[in-house]
């Protein structure tokens, strides 16, 4: 892999982790909360995109991306409202960026059109909003935009200030809204001249002036008179350069030098505290970065003495509105003639730092918010934000894959040697038994970390969902609602990309089949609208997924038919309810094209049973007729150990997940019963279970006299419940699951494999798959 | 784990040395008197028979699963699978484990013969006809007045299923 092509690939995992950002953002938003730090993270995560996109030469992405931001960067400023509409373009517009993201990560083309309405869009509603329509355009990255509009800059009808010599300077104050203050006031004077290198590393002048903006009221002029002819122009040389000022009361130098931190060394940059200096010098003084340049104001000025107490006021509540910064010191004491009070007490400050300290007249001190409120533009910095408190370091899945197998290695062996140890050798090697017993612990610990290491919260296929569901409402005409419950429940990452296929299927058949249309939901007395709920829970050494929808049920006469037809289910075989349902998941039912059209269910349900028992997880599904359907995944926690039983079963060993026993009973004292069809089924507690021999099953011949077999009572899915009838108990022991199907195939019956301490392999005994084939066995 | 096949290689490589493309190398392994060959770059490994663990529904020329360092192999009698019946196993039965796409086998046969060196030329096409040997082989080849059958290893490994 070249070095490009890794930075890629880290570039869109990071992509991913900001789309799935983006989508719990929006949902946050979308249930109400509208505030700045969902905004900002927003904005950072689109911003991070396009600063990827940009520099791997992702032009479509970068200008759908570009527009989306400047939509969001209005949003920011409070130009444009967070409508609704606003919130449901952005969420469209998320996953146009996906969409992108994916085309760039496959190498695929979108066709040219794709975005555009949404884009315009967004330029509609820039547009409706901005003061200027020329805001944009001077905007680096415009280039990057699908469409070009070439726009006519008078530079002589931009009317310099007086006090400024620049008479080819362009004036930038629209994009920042000027509020009417004006530079006569103490401020910073900031000389902002980026080389070469700022452009070379992706950064955008423009992020930091926005970063600057949110410190206080900024004027940004563009020096311009650098630029050379036309002839002598080399394009990737940096002509411009920036005089800022900033008004603001408590910025200090250092949050100033904070802003530019990440483009310190690419640029050329020159703060100054002024006073009552006219607003820019000729030549820009550099002033080394530790000189506070502190302008002693002896005598307020004239013309701020004029000021009348009413603008002090508006003044002050406007600089408080903009500062965001705690102050240090304690406040002072809301006096009578502020202004002229602190002039006296505090000659010695400027009147920024004057203003900041002075609480806003009418209202208490404006609270103290955190001090950027306002989005920080570098990735790295992002990335500290976003996991304050926690530290965490990326590492390669295989690496940890390794550590897992070699735990799962060091669990067999741990496993052999306790087994190993007969009990004459126990009583003699007393240390020798506690020193395996510490072993065990250490191993059981050691497992569980590793485990722990690899367990994600299951949002990150969870939050996929929600842009399914508005695709498959906008499909079919209905109207859907995805509500998602115990996201942060954690699961093993392995399982967890296993579960994307799965869920999309059977929220999909939610969608598709159980979901009614409005009109017949409103005739039926439901809500117009449906609700598909997606839940994930921890029980015990399981995990539960449900998908559960209010629609329809599933249609049993239509599904029933459909089995007795292709055979599935025999014509004198009468299943019950559930094990109709069940039916859906049968291999070769849903494979019909023809079956694509009934009411029912059955389309790919096939596709998700086959994926959750190759992770050794179990589907199950209830449906309640006009009232909807849950169908539920059982998943192990982990792939990796399984607390099992272990049994004999003819001469070979079998295992049982520990999981799904209830009991184990002798057979000598089991009340078996025969039934009419000449089965057996096994009462317990007043309850009747259907038993299955494993030796006749498996086709195992069975050498031990019955007396001395034992009944092993499982539970199945639904808290149904199965006897399986065995030579032998062993033991309990952990194994490591080991895949059949990644050599051989599936085999029924058989969840997979697991190594014992001897090094034979035993197989894991299917209880769900052993219960639900009776019904297709009957039928064959 | 490529020790074994890599080592094979290795000794073969001088007598291979004048060999051009146009030549394959095999392994040749013996059920009865009946000589069979695989093309040598599929062979991962050849061990001694240790039991397996059966597995059930499936056909009889399945004898089941064994460990290979941790990962589960399914292994083949191949002479069942040609239809004469259940090897009965010794410690001096062979596994040959191979890689057939992305899946590792074993079969078991009777010993390991020989390493061969044949012409691509010399390979025929199995005579027409109902037998299973038509089925899973791809080609004959004779070698030192030998006739070697070429195992069609997919033929070999599929329908592994028991009727129902």
């Amino acid at each position: 892999m070249s070095d490009l092509d890794e930075f890629k690939a880290t570039y869109f995992d990071e992509c991913s982790e900001l789309l799935t950002e983006l989508e719990e953002q929006f949902a946050a938003i979308e249930a109400g909360e509208r505030d700045a730090d969902r905004l900002n993270a927003v904005f950072r995560a689109i911003h991070s995109i396009k600063g990827g996109a940009g520099a791997f030469g992702f032009s479509a992405l970068v200008g759908f991306a570009h527009a989306y931001e400047t939509l969001l960067d209005y949003v920011r400023d409070g130009r444009i409202e967070m409508s609704d509409d606003v919130v449901t373009l952005c969420i469209r517009a998320n996953d146009i960026v996906a969409d992108h993201v994916s085309a760039a990560r496959t190498g695929e083309v979108l066709p040219a059109e794709y975005g555009l309405d949404e884009k315009a869009r967004f330029d509609a509603l820039a547009r409706g909003e901005s003061i200027e329509d020329e805001d944009e355009n001077g905007e680096p990255l415009e280039e990057f935009d699908f469409e070009f509009t070439p726009v006519m800059v008078n530079l002589d009808a931009v009317g310099p200030s007086d006090a400024f010599e620049m008479g080819d300077a362009f004036d930038l104050d629209d994009a920042f809204d000027s509020a009417p203050l004006q530079a006569e006031v103490g401020h910073w004077e900031i000389n902002f001249t980026p080389h070469r290198a700022l452009y070379a590393r992706a950064n955008d002048p423009l992020l930091l002036f926005r970063e600057l903006a949110a410190l206080g009221d900024m004027h940004v002029r563009a020096v311009l008179r650098d630029i050379p002819p036309l002839a002598e122009f080399e394009p990737f040389d940096v002509y411009c350069s920036w005089e800022i000022s900033l008004v603001s009361a408590s910025v200090t130098e250092a949050l100033i030098r904070e802003v530019f931190e990440f483009v310190e060394g690419d640029c050329d940059i020159v703060i100054a505290q002024v006073g009552d200096v006219p607003m820019a010098q000729p030549k820009p003084v550099f002033v080394e970065p530790e000189v506070e340049a502190v302008v002693e104001i002896e005598e307020p000025p004239a013309d701020l003495l004029a000021l009348a107490d009413d603008e002090v006021a508006d003044l002050l509540s406007l600089v408080s509105e903009l500062t965001t910064t705690p102050t240090a010191e304690p406040l002072p004491d809301v006096l009578a003639d502020p202004v002229q009070d602190i002039f006296d007490e505090a000659p010695v400050m400027s009147f920024a730092e004057l203003a900041a300290s002075i609480p806003p007249p009418p209202p208490k001190p404006a609270p103290v918010a955190p001090v950027r409120a306002m989005a920080p533009a570098s990735d790295s910095e992002e990335s500290t934000g976003r996991s304050v408190g926690v530290q965490s370091i990326r590492v390669d899945l295989d690496k940890v894959d390794r550590v897992v197998n070699m735990v799962s290695e060091l669990v067999i062996t741990q496993s052999m040697l306790t087994q190993q140890m007969d009990e004459a050798l126990r009583a003699k090697y007393t240390e020798l038994v506690r020193g395996l017993e510490v072993l065990a612990q250490t191993t059981r610990g050691l497992q569980d970390s590793v485990m722990a290491i690899r367990a994600q919260p299951v949002k990150s296929v969870f939050s996929r969902m929600p842009r399914l569901v508005r695709e498959l409402s906008s499909q079919t005409g209905k109207k859907i609602r995805l509500e998602t419950v115990g996201e942060n429940t954690e699961i093993d990452k392995t399982v967890i990309e296993q579960l994307s296929d799965p869920l999309t299927h059977m929220i999909r058949n939610s969608a598709d089949h159980g979901i009614e249309s409005p009109e017949k939901r409103v005739a039926m007395g439901k809500s117009e609208t449906g609700t598909v709920r997606l839940s994930a829970e921890q029980s015990g050494g399981n995990i539960l997924i449900a998908v559960e929808d209010d629609g329809a049920g599933i249609n049993r006469e239509r599904v029933l038919q459909l089995a007795r037809d292709k055979g599935i289910v025999a014509p004198d075989v009468q299943p019950t309810d559930e094990q109709i349902d069940q039916l859906i998941f049968a291999p070769g039912f849903s494979t019909a094209e023809a079956l694509s059209d009934i009411s029912g269910r059955g389309v790919g349900m096939d596709v998700v049973l086959s994926n959750i028992k190759k992770i050794g997880g179990s589907v199950h599904v209830r449906s309640w007729t006009g009232k909807g359907t849950r169908m539920t995944l059982r998943l192990p926690l982990t792939l990796a150990v399984l607390d099992v039983m272990l049994v004999k079963v003819g001469p070979s060993p079998y295992v049982v997940p520990l999981s799904s026993i209830v009991e184990t009973i002798q057979c000598s004292r089991a009340s078996f019963e025969r039934v009419p069809s000449g089965g057996q089924v096994l009462q317990v507690r007043g309850e009747y279970v259907q038993v299955i021999d494993l030796a006749t099953r498996f086709g195992m011949a069975s050498e031990h006299a019955s007396e001395s077999r034992f009944v092993v009572l499982c539970e199945a899915e639904g808290n149904s419940k199965v006897a399986l009838i065995v030579d032998d108990i062993i033991g309990q022991q952990q194994v490591v699951i080991k895949s059949l199907e990644e050599n051989f195939e599936r085999v029924d019956g058989i969840a997979g494999g697991t190594i014992l301490g001897d090094g034979n392999v035993a197989l894991i005994v299917d209880v769900q798959g052993l219960k639900t084939n009776v019904v297709h066995k009957s039928a064959a | 784990m490529m020790m074994e096949a890599l080592s094979l290689r290795d000794d073969m490589a001088d007598n291979s040395a004048a060999s051009a493309q146009n030549s394959l190398q095999l392994i040749a392994f013996s059920i009865g008197e009946q000589t069979y060959g695989v093309e040598i770059t599929t062979v991962r490994e050849i061990r001694a028979w240790n039991g397996a663990t059966p597995l059930p529904n499936t056909r009889e020329f399945v004898r089941g699963v064994i460990n290979l360092r941790g990962t589960i192999v399914p292994i083949f009698d191949l002479r069942a699978r040609f239809g004469d019946g259940q090897t009965s196993p010794t410690k001096n039965h062979v596994v040959v484990v191979m890689s057939v796409g992305d899946k590792w086998v074993g079969l078991l046969v009777d010993a390991v013969s020989d390493i061969l060196t044949v012409s691509k030329d010399d390979i025929h096409n199995v005579p027409e006809g109902n037998s299973i040997d038509t089925e899973l082989l791809n080609g004959i080849v004779t070698h030192d007045n030998r006739m070697v059958g070429l195992i069609d290893l997919h033929a070999v490994i599929s329908g592994v299923r028991a009727e129902s």
